[in-house]
């Protein structure tokens, strides 16, 4: 059975102008990509800002129309259902959000905010419902006592936690975590992350992990795709990725990594230049007229790169 | 383990945590604001005596014509005098104050419900249901709506109190419907609203519960700053000819009699006291309003 299958994805907003504003062109935020997730592995979509991986991810839980293609979900497709049958897709399919402060409703307490999904899909006595969002406000490394609170009494790290918790309480088989650590400063992040990695193996999860921040995607993912201007780039177990890059945009980006050993600042100046050289060398070799890449041609079993 | 946590739960219940809920942030500015709490406590007096005063008067003999007191000043009888039909003037004020206080209340109540529905619908579902709303919006308010007020006045067959705050809704929530249309509008952008259609909270609620809440604030200050417009908007009509009739008495009715001169210098007995309390009230209400505004806006704000 396939877990979630993405064939040729397009989102294209429309640009509209001149007379009874017609529609003059589209912005092709996400241009025909296609992936596959394997259950409880992480997958990763990197790219520049911009290059459509947050829309990729609106699209597959429904926040954004998709244009074109499909999204198939064990074996249903997500975009020709009624809202109705949609319906019952919600709960296995999550989303945590990017910006902590604005994804938690001010006026509510903890304790409602996280049991808005199980008011939703569960009917629960009042004690029932409470005892379950403390057991998961507990997994998320807060106490038992802080439902009670209003989210502008935690820190940063916390509410997204918290939003972390909300994500949790339906039991998803996925979850779309669309730059959960982004807002967060470092020491926050790891702790974040390490967690998010603790409740894949206790809960059995499947992540979709959108980020910018090529560290945190080698740290979290076992597959990544890289994407720009809505298109991928190359494709690959993260292995391939990271000591194979074939495509000149992903070897650029490694090579952007910053090394915190000193002794190989020179090695590492080096190589940059390099990648810069080849860069301006061979763009036509990688890139198409219009500044687009080329379709993903498979190279191994595991790997796929876009060239003509 | 069950009787574990019930048993800490009630310890939780017992300490209860500084609450941020709009209606304590906006009155832990009225106490702040010295002005705000002293207008709170002088329009609360007002409206307990006003309410409470004219359960005792029998309006139709108050409005009966006593033609041997005619133009009478303040005495022991008529505490405040009577008018050119020996009518007592005190009377007529509190029922009159009760009068233009309930219409301009009920406008505010009435106008704010539908702003609010038209303004959040539209706001939240955008689109074509918004563009939709908008233009019936638009079309009501280019209709000269004075104009109508009037001609609706003069045609209308049984004219009193429920009549007047009718014709006064239907013209006057669009301007409510504008402004809680922008709010929702930058409201339902917010991530909170997204995450709730990813659990899968139906529209309504989501409108209900999760906006209108964030909204409280904005829509509280707004009522309560019309409040006073509205009670204005009442006296200035009735002050013109075209609000209540004489046997409704309103405080427009009492200031109007001061467009005879022989009234305006003479008798100030029948239109002082109306005006007087009428600026009274205006000022009350606007710096309550004033200091509501501040804690909607926490930068604003006092306390």
């Amino acid at each position: 059975m396939v877990f979630l299958k993405i064939n040729n994805l397009k989102v294209y907003y429309p640009i509209r102008g001149g007379f009874f504003r017609r529609v003059v062109d589209h912005v092709k935020a996400v241009d025909d990509i296609s992936f596959e997730l394997k259950q409880g592995e992480t997958y990763g979509l990197v790219g520049e800002s911009g290059c459509g991986k947050t829309t990729t991810g609106r699209s597959i839980i429904g926040l954004t129309k998709s244009t074109a293609g499909e999204i198939i979900f064990e074996d249903k497709d997500l975009t020709k259902l009624s809202r109705k049958d949609y319906h019952n897709y919600r709960r296995d399919i999550q989303m945590i959000f990017q910006d902590p402060y604005s994804s938690l409703n001010p006026r509510k307490r903890v304790l409602d905010i996280v049991a808005e999904p199980l008011r939703n899909f569960e009917k629960l006595t009042i004690a029932e419902e409470r005892q379950k969002v403390q057991f998961y406000i507990e997994k998320v490394g807060l106490s038992p006592e802080d439902v009670y609170k209003y989210p502008h009494e935690f820190s940063g790290g916390q509410r997204q936690r918290i939003g972390i918790a909300r994500a949790l309480t339906l039991n998803p088989k996925l979850i779309i975590a669309d730059e959960p650590v982004s807002a967060l400063d470092v020491s926050v992040q790891a702790q974040v992350l390490n967690f998010m990695q603790d409740i894949q193996k206790e809960f059995n999860l499947t992540y979709l992990f959108i980020s910018h921040d090529l560290g945190i995607i080698q740290h979290m993912c076992d597959r990544i795709g890289i994407m720009y201007r809505g298109q991928f780039v190359e494709e690959g177990a993260a292995e391939d990725i990271y000591t194979n890059p074939q495509h000149i945009y992903t070897k650029r980006l490694i090579s952007a990594i910053p090394d915190i050993n000193p002794k190989n600042r020179d090695k590492q100046v080096e190589f940059r230049k390099k990648v810069n050289e080849e860069y301006k060398n061979s763009y036509d070799k990688y890139f198409n007229a219009e500044g687009k890449v080329y379709k993903l041609k498979q190279i191994s079993n595991t790997h796929s790169v876009a060239l003509p | 383990m069950k009787a574990e946590i019930v048993q800490t739960n009630n310890n939780f219940n017992i300490k209860k945590s500084k609450s941020s809920g709009a209606f304590s942030v906006m009155w832990r500015e009225i106490l702040k604001d010295k002005l705000a709490l002293a207008s709170l406590f002088i329009l609360g007096l007002l409206l307990i005596t006003v309410y409470g005063a004219t359960l005792f008067i029998n309006q139709d003999k108050l409005v009966t014509v006593d033609l041997l007191s005619i133009y009478s000043p303040p005495s022991a009888d008529h505490l405040l005098g009577t008018d050119y039909g020996g009518r007592d003037i005190l009377g007529q004020l509190l029922i009159g104050a009760k009068n233009s206080f309930t219409i301009g209340f009920f406008i505010t109540l009435i106008a704010g419900i539908i702003g609010l529905t038209v303004g959040i619908t539209a706001g939240y579902f955008g689109g074509k249901v918004d563009n939709f709303m908008m233009r019936i919006v638009d079309f009501v308010m280019i209709l000269p709506s004075l104009m109508l007020i009037i001609v609706f006045v003069t045609i209308a067959p049984k004219y009193n109190v429920y009549t007047f705050i009718f014709i006064m809704s239907i013209f006057l929530w669009t301007g409510k419907a504008r402004l809680i249309r922008s709010k929702t509008l930058a409201e339902r952008e917010l991530d909170y609203v997204n995450a709730s259609k990813t659990l899968g909270t139906p529209d309504w609620k989501i409108i209900i519960r999760e906006v209108l809440p964030n909204l409280s604030s904005i829509i509280i200050v707004n009522l309560t700053l019309n409040l006073a417009g509205n009670i204005g908007i009442e006296s200035g009509l009735t002050y013109l000819g075209f609000g209540l009739p004489e046997t409704t008495p309103s405080l427009g009715t009492l200031v109007s009699y001061a467009t005879n001169p022989d009234i305006l210098q003479n008798k100030w007995w029948i239109w002082l006291p109306a005006s007087f309390l009428i600026l009274v009230m205006m000022l009350c209400i606007n710096f309550i309003g004033q200091a509501l505004r501040r804690a909607a806006d926490a930068r604003q704000r006092l306390g």
